[in-house]
């Protein structure tokens, strides 16, 4: 236990930690149907194997109040059949041909893979084809998976604390803007789905023109255009909803919350608004935060496990955190545990301490040289998984960014100046835009039970 | 996400291959020899990718914590910390400055150490001396480990009102009651609280020997150079002896069940007995079984029965961990309080009715999943460096992995069925729930 792990629904992907493009990195080809579906194929020949991913512009920020988790929910009802297919049948065609299939849902997006050999790319696309348009939504398969997610609540959720504390942060630190929903939706918005509201979304969202197609593996880009013109490509366009800016208002000061849960240990998690690659003026300050973030935590030798755990030994954990290519505003997240017989309070204090020194002194060339280090190789490391080659271009795509995001993003991170951070750090992590919610233990034994509630 | 895997059971449950992707698969060519210190030696070439990956495995898991629980993992932790030229902080700064990966891990049978580094020259070079000086000239620093010792407590308290861990736990301590694989892998509060510096020096001298280290390579090598760097790893360790054998584990004469109150919204529920070890020739057989039963997700009987036919659950499997003696096979799951216990019937029912009859639909489309699927467990460095890892250290034969689909191909109903019945008894195994099942 090196470093307590960060808490997300689902993982997030960090551009921070990618960089340049050699020769060997394989090209990125681009295509669009005439419906208005996106190709990206990227050619990976180490395997006999390929991933194909569908990736759909709706997730957890695109829904209403009172409709929170909907884009899940509908994750979890795309596996349960269609005009031609019965429900679960999908998954079991999928495992006879020795695939691995799943899906997930985000703030930005909503995405279902299958990884197959190479021979069986046409049998999984015909059958990604099929539920983009041919989903059946039955009434009682619904109420059925709606008792499944409640429990995937249940398990992500009620019986973790720390997993609850981030909930609640991140609907502090958001107040009219949607990032404010919790991916996996409200217990009492699951509770009350009917099954229209789900066919509507599907209606809605579920278009070849909201959609992305990404292949990556042992496969030519024409033969995978041929065929994702023969499977999505006779599908007619929709009228995709326009969405409100719901843009975050203005932080003037300090916010804070206290949630008492069942731990042994309190914890801490602190967030700046900051804007991300999609939102930002100038997008210099987006490379800026990247830097910074791995300053402060990119590596054992990074400030926050150097000076916190180390050094001060105020922590038994620490962590920050920078999303940059969210679709809306987002947080530069601080976290952390307190070390044994140390407090929360000082854990915080220590926390903006290190967010200071960010403000008055320079960070150092040979700081900044291990962020690059870091970076080129881990963009080669992350070659060594088309999967991880297929979610980062979707996710790029899927917020509006271009796929070649990724080809620059090494020269932006290197020509950020000591000067740019600071100014950054000025700008954004001030404690008038900062969110900080602590968890402090319920103070009951294991043995003291009390009736649970649900308190949901 | 519609479904997580529980990753420790998909490490597993690796390890086969096809007849059909012999033809469409480059397939992995394992070459092995020893130094002339004695580690076993296992390599891939993998030149596409400008990077190359290490595992040095030793024989020194939990099950070799004797008394002091937790010994393994703690002095597992401060490997990498300090060596007679280099402080913590000099030791974090050139590892991120190279841009390399370090890693280490402790399980029940082995404790293992993996860097991941580019090839250029000018980073190889040093990333491999120092990963080499982390494992062969280790110092231990007493404030580095008090530091150490106080984060795992921290993490060791946190545990106590996490209630899957406790359910994990107990089962465990329930299937092999004084067997070293019985108590928890990073210790107790207690036993934490009671580890002496010197204990951990001598567990590194007893357990971190030549003879009994596995060195894996996968990447951008050649064979000459493999050797080399093999050669070199370990080069400042004696040579030492290999630990005796462990005990075997005696398996439970009756039922037993375990409830722990907890104030959780779910109960969480493990259900399972002691099976086999790993290289028992039954191993296919129960494996192919279990694959159908509950270990391949949506491709499983468990998961039809319990979510998508009932909807109790998220997340419903089973699983078997064959460890260098027997180790256990479980079904495990979590849902509602109100509903623990009908899931349990479920899972009882589902067992009782496989072990009774395979229908042949299932059982082709299940055979169909782990030859098809072969050549995804293969298609990275990282995933063929698990496999060299456990064939190496559990001695398994280098053709493990064209040996296994030939082996699965030719198996039918009745022997999975001889081999189910020969090795599990469901009228022996140990429940736990942790919740307030209803």
């Amino acid at each position: 236990m090196k470093r307590i792990a960060k808490i997300g629904l689902i993982g997030c992907i960090t551009l921070g930690t990618l960089l340049s493009l050699p020769a060997w990195a394989g090209k990125v080809s681009e295509f669009q149907l005439d419906n208005g579906m996106k190709v990206l194929v990227k050619e990976d020949h180490r395997a006999p194997v390929v991933v194909q991913q569908v990736w759909y512009r709706v997730g957890s920020t695109y829904e209403p109040v009172g409709h929170t988790g909907l884009s899940h929910m509908l994750e979890h009802m795309m596996f349960k059949g269609t005009k031609t297919l019965p429900p679960g049948r999908f998954s079991k065609i999928v495992s006879q041909l020795g695939g691995q299939e799943n899906a997930f849902t985000s703030a930005n997006y909503t995405a279902y893979y299958q990884v197959v050999g190479k021979q069986n790319l046409e049998t999984v696309m015909k059958l990604e084809a099929d539920r983009m348009r041919n989903l059946v939504i039955d009434e009682a398969e619904f109420k059925k998976e709606r008792e499944v997610v409640t429990e995937e609540r249940r398990w992500r959720l009620e019986d973790k604390p720390r997993s609850k504390l981030n909930e609640q942060f991140n609907a502090t630190a958001f107040l009219n803007s949607p990032a404010r929903n919790p991916v996996i939706g409200w217990m009492t918005d699951i509770r009350s789905y009917e099954v229209e509201d789900l066919r509507e979304w599907y209606r809605k969202w579920y278009a070849p023109n909201n959609a992305t197609l990404v292949v990556v593996g042992d496969v030519q880009p024409q033969q995978v255009l041929a065929l994702a013109k023969k499977y999505y490509g006779h599908y007619q366009p929709e009228a995709i909803p326009e969405l409100k800016p719901q843009r975050e208002i203005e932080q003037e000061g300090l916010r804070r919350i206290e949630l008492k849960g069942n731990t042994q240990v309190p914890s801490v998690q602190m967030g700046f608004h900051v804007p991300s690659l999609v939102t930002a003026e100038n997008p210099r300050e987006v490379y800026a935060l990247a830097v910074l973030s791995s300053i402060l935590d990119g590596g054992e030798s990074s400030r926050l496990p150097q000076s916190l755990v180390r050094d001060q030994q105020i922590a038994a954990g620490v962590s920050s955190g920078y999303n940059a290519t969210d679709r809306l505003n987002t947080l530069f997240e601080l976290s952390g545990t307190p070390a044994n017989g140390q407090t929360v309070d000082a854990l915080e204090k220590a926390l903006l301490a290190e967010i200071e020194k960010l403000k008055t002194t320079p960070v150092s060339q040979a700081e900044l040289e291990r962020v690059w280090a870091m970076d080129e190789a881990d963009h080669v490391y992350y070659r060594d998984s088309i999967q991880s080659q297929a979610m980062i271009l979707g996710s790029l795509v899927s917020v509006g960014l271009p796929a070649d995001t990724l080809d620059h993003w090494i020269e932006n991170i290197r020509s950020v100046t000591p000067e740019e951070i600071m100014a950054v750090a000025k700008k954004y992590l001030h404690r008038d835009n900062l969110t900080i919610a602590t968890l402090y233990p319920d103070g009951k034994g294991p043995r003291k039970i009390k009736p649970y509630t649900g308190r949901l | 996400m519609r479904v997580i895997m529980q990753t420790v059971w998909m490490l597993f449950s690796a390890g086969l291959l096809s007849v059909w992707s012999l033809q469409a698969c480059a397939s992995v060519e394992i070459q092995s020899w020893q130094t002339s210190q004695g580690s076993k030696v296992m390599f891939v070439a993998a030149p596409e990718l400008p990077m190359l990956d290490i595992e040095v495995v030793f024989d020194a898991g939990s099950a070799r914590d004797g008394d002091q629980w937790g010994l393994a993992s703690m002095t597992a932790s401060l490997l990498g910390t300090k060596t007679p030229e280099l402080n913590e902080e000099q030791i974090s700064q050139q590892i991120n400055a190279l841009g390399a990966k370090m890693g280490g891990g402790v399980d029940r049978d082995m404790a293992s150490y993996s860097m991941r580094t580019l090839t250029r020259e000018s980073i190889l070079k040093p990333a491999l001396k120092l990963f080499s000086a982390t494992l062969t000239e280790a110092q231990f620093d007493s404030q580095i480990f008090e530091r150490e010792r106080q984060r795992l407590l921290v993490g060791l308290r946190q545990q106590q009102k996490d209630p899957g861990a406790l359910a994990r736990n107990t089962f465990w301590e329930a299937l092999y009651g004084d067997h070293p694989y019985a108590h928890p892998i990073s210790g107790t509060p207690q036993s934490v609280a009671a580890l002496k510096l010197d204990d951990l020096r001598a567990f590194y001298q007893r357990y971190f020997v030549s003879a009994n280290a596995t060195i894996s390579i996968v990447g951008n090598v050649e064979r000459k150079q493999a050797e080399v760097i093999a050669e070199q790893l370990l080069k400042g360790l004696p040579k030492g002896e290999k630990p005796p054998a462990l005990p075997q584990p005696k398996a439970l004469q009756k039922a037993e069940k375990r409830v722990i109150e907890f104030d959780s919204s779910q109960t969480y529920y493990r259900h399972g007995q002691i099976a086999v070890e790993r290289g028992h020739p039954d191993y296919y057989a129960l494996f192919l079984g279990n694959h159908l039963l509950g270990g391949s997700g949506f491709g499983s009987l468990l998961m039809e029965e319990v979510r998508e036919k009932r909807g109790l659950v998220y997340s419903v499997g089973s699983g078997m961990a064959p460890l260098k003696v027997p180790g256990p096979w479980l079904a495990y799951l979590s849902t509602k309080n109100d509903s623990a216990n009908e899931a349990a019937q479920v899972v009882n029912e589902t067992l009782e009715a496989f072990m009774k009859r395979i229908d042949d639909t299932h059982f082709q489309a299940i055979k169909d999943n782990l030859i098809g699927g072969f050549p995804l467990r293969i298609d990275s460095n990282g995933k063929i460096i698990g496999y060299l890892s456990m064939i190496g250290f559990y001695g398994l034969p280098l053709d493990y992995l064209k040996q296994f689909p030939k082996i699965i191909a030719s198996l039918s109903k009745e022997q999975v069925l001889q081999a189910w019945k020969k090795h599990i008894h469901p009228d022996k195994m140990v429940t736990v729930m942790v919740g307030q099942p209803k």
